[in-house]
């Protein structure tokens, strides 16, 4: 239905157009049948007019000729007439040749013919009758009346007036036709202006509640909560089509900002869950030294106390693994407040100028223990950075070294540790490889997140919170640097960090 | 009192060391290993009394030990005790749920440790 293509106020101007186009036709109508009937009312009444003129005519004639006849009689007698009575007669034919020219006016193509036969003899006897009153007086002019002319002007007289008559009666058939006609054409215009002004009407209600309509069902599915449904926007034009596209535009927003929400909630959700395994993490890790530092200081203390004689070697021994899980405690207990200080700003950077080679060296001396651990060789290599002075965190570009080198250090057995230190223009590379147990790609896209390790039992198998390499991440950025890790499983990790030597 | 053996299940040298010392002191026979697997080799093939069994293990972790134990009929009557670091109060529920007979979180609690171990090792048949 064309309706349907088109906007609410074109519907509305092509309904009310179409009702005021109906209403002139009728309004012409009217006019037309109006016009027609007074046309035919105009020519009815010049033919009654003729008639009774013709009547007139007639009677003035007849009246006329009997008078003529009686004078002429009497001339024998002669007995002249007055000049009143002569002015009198001439008054009377004036008056008739007045009415044969009005009825001369009044005739038309259909009666022309038949006026001119009728007006010639009148003439000629209203001519006579002038000379006849003329010479009555005068004896020595014969009377010379013809019957003939007479009779002749009465034959055509009554010719006219049948003429007339048929004029008038056409005129009124013509009337009566047209009255009908008119009448006819007002009423099927009426009953059709009708008819197509409620059609008009109801299809309107129909086609703009059936956009409402959908309008209407779409609000409610969305408000349901299908946040995919959407207006069919090209069933409507006009402004029901803008509401349908501003609110599917609407509906579009609201769906992105839903998703976002739940992305943001399951975010949240996952972080909370990454907190409490962190948690539960942690209070392994400390579990696992309090253990070994109870346990050996009890054992210790019965051994005091039960009196037999103390094997000092293996009493040294036995306090030296207790200093040793007592350290590792407290190194776990500073990562995680290390972390925490990140992860609150609380952090800060202090830069100071120090040498970079000197500084690698010196971690890896006092990670030598660690090296000797799993039986790894270290490849040390820092000529590229001697004798120049770096400006840096010292204390955080140490923590980053250490982390790298203790993890290099967890991860391989009997392998190699090799430490590069080189100084270009302006950055410090420093790069810790290993020939340890490596990374699948999976595991290196989690290994630099906080409270996430590589693999959940890597704490396992390895110790560790998994927070070193997080520490070294965070520490990289505060120094405005960078760090990058390749790693094959089964060959070995390499960190390669890049640090500013000049802060920015 | 039997003279049926401890086994110690513990991956960590120091632990392992320090329990089996106290454990001997206390005059237990003890036997140990260092993972899963040898620790269903030695329930079958030393009978102990009662297994103490620490849960996250190489090779094969304490879990599914606990429950191939418990699976096979010559060694499902050993009572084993869960020793974990893992102390969430889920952790205990799982390791029930595997079959162990009695948890304890590190560090231990020894006297409540040799006190069930002793409960266990009595009610067990001569």
């Amino acid at each position: 239905m064309i309706m349907e293509r088109l906007g609410l106020r074109a519907r509305l101007y092509l309904a009310s157009g179409s009702i005021l186009l109906l209403f002139a036709f009728n309004v012409g109508t009217h006019l037309w049948g109006s016009y027609a009937r007074s046309e035919s009312v105009l020519a009815y009444r010049d033919a009654t007019e003729a008639t009774t003129l013709v009547r007139n005519i007639e009677q003035g004639l007849s009246t006329e000729n009997q008078r003529v006849q009686v004078l002429a009689a009497l001339r024998e007698t002669n007995a002249p007439i007055g000049e009143t009575q002569r002015e009198q007669a001439n008054d009377e034919l004036t008056s008739i040749s007045d009415q044969l020219r009005a009825l001369g006016g009044l005739s038309n193509t259909d009666t022309e013919a038949a006026f001119r036969a009728f007006y010639k003899p009148a003439a000629d006897l209203l001519n006579e009758w002038m000379l006849f009153y003329g010479n009555y007086n005068d004896v020595t002019v014969p009377t010379s009346l013809s019957p003939e002319t007479y009779t002749n002007t009465l034959e055509q007289l009554s010719a006219l007036s049948d003429q007339h008559n048929n004029v008038a009666m056409e005129r009124s058939t013509v009337i009566d036709n047209t009255i009908q006609l008119t009448d006819r054409i007002t009423i099927i215009a009426f009953i059709s202006s009708i008819t197509i002004t409620l059609v008009l009407i109801l299809t309107l209600i129909r086609t703009t509640n059936a956009s409402l309509f959908r309008l209407r069902v779409g609000v409610e599915k969305f408000g349901a909560g299908d946040l995919t449904h959407r207006i069919d926007e090209n069933r409507d034009a006009g402004e029901i089509a803008n509401l349908a596209q501003t609110f599917n535009e609407m509906s579009a927003s609201l769906q992105t900002a839903m998703a976002d929400l739940d992305d943001a909630r399951s975010d949240a959700e996952a972080a909370n869950e990454a907190k409490s395994m962190f948690l539960a993490n942690v209070s392994h890790e400390l579990r696992t030294p309090l253990n070994a530092i109870i346990g050996y200081s009890e054992m210790l203390q019965d051994e005091v106390s039960d009196g037999v004689e103390i094997d000092r070697d293996q009493f040294n021994h036995d306090l030296t693994t207790i200093i040793f899980s007592g350290r590792q405690l407290l190194a776990l207990i500073n990562d995680i407040l290390d972390l925490s200080k990140i992860e609150t700003g609380k952090m800060s950077v202090s830069v100071e100028p120090f040498n970079a080679a000197g500084l690698v060296v010196q971690v890896c001396d006092a990670l030598s223990p660690l090296l000797a651990q799993n039986n790894n060789r270290l490849d040390l290599h820092v000529e590229g950075a001697k004798d120049v002075e770096v400006e840096s965190d010292a204390a955080k570009v140490q923590q980053i070294l250490t982390n790298l080198f203790s993890n290099a250090c967890k991860f391989t057995k009997n392998g190699v540790i090799s430490v590069v230190a080189t100084v270009d223009d302006d950055t410090l590379q420093l790069s810790v490889a290993d020939s340890g147990i490596g990374m699948t790609e999976e595991q290196q896209a989690k290994v630099f997140q906080a409270f996430v390790q590589a693999d959940s039992k890597t704490s396992v198998n390895y110790g560790g919170t998994g927070l070193g390499l997080a520490i070294v991440s965070n520490f990289c950025d505060m120094l405005g640097g960078e760090i990058a890790l390749t790693s094959t499983p089964g060959q070995g990790s390499k960190f390669d960090v890049s640090l500013p030597i000049v802060p920015a | 009192m039997t003279n049926a053996a401890v086994l110690l299940v513990e991956d960590n040298d120091i632990n392992r060391d320090m329990l089996t010392r106290r454990l001997t002191r206390a005059g237990l026979t003890v036997i140990s290993a260092a993972d899963g697997r040898t620790a269903l080799d030695r329930m079958r093939n030393d009978s102990p009394g009662v297994v103490l069994m620490d849960m996250t293990l190489p090779v094969l972790n304490g879990w599914e030990a606990c429950e191939q134990a418990k699976a096979d009929p010559t060694i499902a009557h050993i009572p084993i005790i869960a020793l974990t670091a893992h102390a969430m109060a889920a952790d205990r529920e799982r390791a029930m749920s595997v079959g162990c007979s009695e948890y304890e979180t590190k560090p231990i609690d020894f006297p409540v440790l040799l006190a069930k171990i002793y409960q266990f090792l009595e009610a067990a048949p001569a």
